[in-house]
């Protein structure tokens, strides 16, 4: 118990180092770039989702909006203004946060199924904006040419440095995240959750934590569209679609409640599906193309089954299996030494 | 002066009137019973005290300062806590972190200091802890401190509901129905509870069908039916005043 801090801490270095360690084992420029720009930024919208979701209670099936707000906001800051990046992204994520801050006003009032459906408008409005808004968003014909992610005099070029930016970012979002679930913020969340009449008798301002969880998410969706933009270097209306948000939500849903790396896990899992091929050399063709037309029929499929065998999703299982893990290390309650663990 | 003033609370839900013009003071370190047949209005009139429902006419004080209009979690701050007739604990949560939930407005810790893991909020999270599983104990919870709210017997689950309820550091608890569901060596440890808790400063108004635990816990006793105030004194009175058997005939006392 009084560990769990540090614990928590050792295994985020772990995996992080991992992760980091990721382009040394590899020299495909290909897949890396697949798994900066459309694993990682994936992993950090569905890490606020988890936070919306898995903590908070409240669903979305607009996240892709916010993607697509915070990808066009960096894209006009950097082009039409010429500022850097750093200045594009801060603004990313401020204006997607404002459209969360709106999109939390429906929670205030609706939950559940009408809270899903409020946010699927709100996601299918900001759609026909970005396809109709042309002088600023190039409507159809999204926005091409957006410069490459700079910092300083640096500018993120080869697949390496660009998968280095994008999950370096992800892991620092996963280790603030990790701190706030673990205290006083992170247990309303869960209270919001559990009961909103018992939350409020315990003196927790439910509006304020749904207006939290809901500007939060909206601002990671948002640093992750600036991401996506400035790598991609190209933007249009089809990426941020309500096709995204669904599947965005399901990777949250599939990762389980009260969970971060579960829910990054199926992240990950799920958004390398539709690139395969790069990944596993040697594949048949036959292979990958089948996977990739049943990409949705094997997301649906995947989340029937995980939610029918094992219902707290992956964050579930891995809790399991640290609980078993800790009754066999456990010393017999009977035996001496105790106090030397 | 009375530490909660009750002044001809109505409330009306359409045509019916679930509280009709109900009165009564509630003073300092006593233990105050709210006792009617079923559908008096007992629950509803707690909903107004705590603001989770607003009157449709009256008044109530809270140490001189009024309550209505106010936020339920306000209420909270200002020191009046409740618990639920159907409990409304965090299930997901264990018993040890639905108190420290209880804690949040004696805390601090927000998204931002909680995210960068600044070093006060290290040094108050430690403090909540400890705190947290005093009030366990206080309860004869301790035990069961890592086990979650949805796996406790019943009995439990309502002792870890005042055990919340306390945790926010009221100066006034409302409890509807504290024993429900429970059996008598439950109610004799709840009856304990209560003693205890008023022992720490804590005045207490009760909601309760247990006419054994009323009896044996309350200083004083007020009886709604039909949304009216029948009858106020002391449990010896009560049990003798002919509108209080009068309402209770042909009621079955017991649901
Ligand atoms: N939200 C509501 N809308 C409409 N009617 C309500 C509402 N809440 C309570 N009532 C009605 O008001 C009356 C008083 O209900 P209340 O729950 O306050 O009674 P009670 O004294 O707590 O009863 P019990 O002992 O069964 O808990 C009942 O007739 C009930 O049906
Ligand atoms: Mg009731």
């Amino acid at each position: 118990m009084r560990s769990s801090g540090y614990k928590r801490f050792v295994w985020w270095l772990v995996a992080s180092v991992a992760v980091m360690c990721v382009p040394f084992l590899t020299d495909n420029g290909f897949m890396l770039k697949i798994l900066a720009k459309d694993v990682g930024t994936n992993a950090l919208v569905v890490l606020g989702l988890a936070l919306l979701f898995g903590y908070g209670g409240q669903v979305s099936l607009g996240h892709a909006a916010f993607i697509g707000i915070g990808a066009y906001t960096s894209a006009l800051v950097t082009m039409r203004f010429e500022l850097p990046w750093l200045a594009g992204v801060a603004a990313a994520a401020l204006v997607s946060a404002a459209g969360g801050a709106l999109l939390a006003l429906p929670s205030l009032r609706l939950r559940g199924h009408y809270l899903a459906m409020a946010t699927l408008g709100f996601g299918e409005i900001m759609h026909i904006v970005f396809r109709e808004a042309t002088p600023l968003t190039g409507g159809f014909d999204g926005l091409r040419g957006i410069p490459s992610v700079a910092i300083g005099g640096f500018v993120f070029k080869s697949p390496e440095s660009i998968y280095w930016l994008v999950w370096g970012i992800v892991l620092v979002a996963l280790l603030l995240a990790y701190n706030v679930v673990a205290l006083r913020p992170g247990r309303a969340m869960r209270a919001l959750h559990g009961s909103e009449l018992g939350s409020q008798a315990c003196g927790v301002d439910t509006v304020r934590v749904k207006v939290q969880v809901f500007v939060v998410s909206a601002a990671l969706a948002g640093i992750a569209g600036s991401l996506y933009a400035h790598v991609a270097r190209f933007i249009s209306p089809e990426i941020f679609t309500l096709h995204r948000s669904v599947i965005l939500l399901s990777m949250a849903v599939l990762g389980g409640t009260s969970s971060l790396a579960g829910p990054i896990v199926a992240a990950v899992g799920l958004s390398i599906l539709k690139y395969v091929d790069s990944f596993v050399p040697g594949m048949p063709d036959a292979a990958s193309t089948f996977l990739q037309d049943w990409e949705l029929d094997i997301y649906g499929l995947t989340i029937i089954v995980v939610m029918l065998f094992a219902p707290g999703g992956i964050g579930g299982a891995f809790r399991s299996l640290r609980q078993r893990f800790r009754k066999k290390a456990a010393p017999d309650p009977e035996g001496e030494g105790v106090s030397a663990a | 002066m009375s530490l909660l003033a009750v002044h001809e609370v109505t409330k009306r839900f359409g045509g019916l009137t679930a509280v009709d013009s109900v009165s009564f003071d509630v003073h300092e370190g006593e233990i105050k019973a709210l006792i009617g047949p079923n559908g008096a209005g007992k629950s509803t009139l707690f909903n107004v005290l705590t603001a989770y429902e607003r009157p449709d006419e009256g008044r109530v004080e809270f140490d001189g300062k009024s309550l209505v209009g106010m936020k339920p979690h306000r209420i909270v701050a200002l020191g009046v806590a409740r618990t639920f007739q159907n409990t409304q604990l965090f299930e997901a949560m264990t018993a040890l972190e639905n108190v420290l939930v209880g804690l949040h407005t004696r805390s601090r810790a927000g998204l931002l200091s909680a995210a960068l893991y600044l070093p006060w909020t290290l040094i108050e999270e430690k403090r909540l802890r400890e705190e947290a599983m005093r009030l366990l104990r206080l309860l004869g919870l301790e035990d069961h401190a890592e086990t979650p709210a949805a796996d406790l017997p019943h009995g439990l689950r309502r002792l870890l509901e005042i055990a919340r309820a306390l945790a926010t550091g009221p100066r006034l608890m409302l409890l509807d129905e504290p024993a429900a569901g429970l059996n008598t060596t439950e109610t004799q440890a709840l009856a304990n509870a209560l003693f205890r808790v008023r022992d720490n400063g804590v005045t207490l108004v009760v909601v309760e069908h247990d006419m054994g635990l009323v009896m044996e816990v309350s200083d004083e006793i007020v009886v709604l039916n039909e949304g009216r105030k029948i009858a106020e004194g002391p449990p010896r009175l009560i049990q003798k005043d002919p509108a209080v058997i009068e309402a209770y005939l042909g009621e079955p006392v017991d649901d």
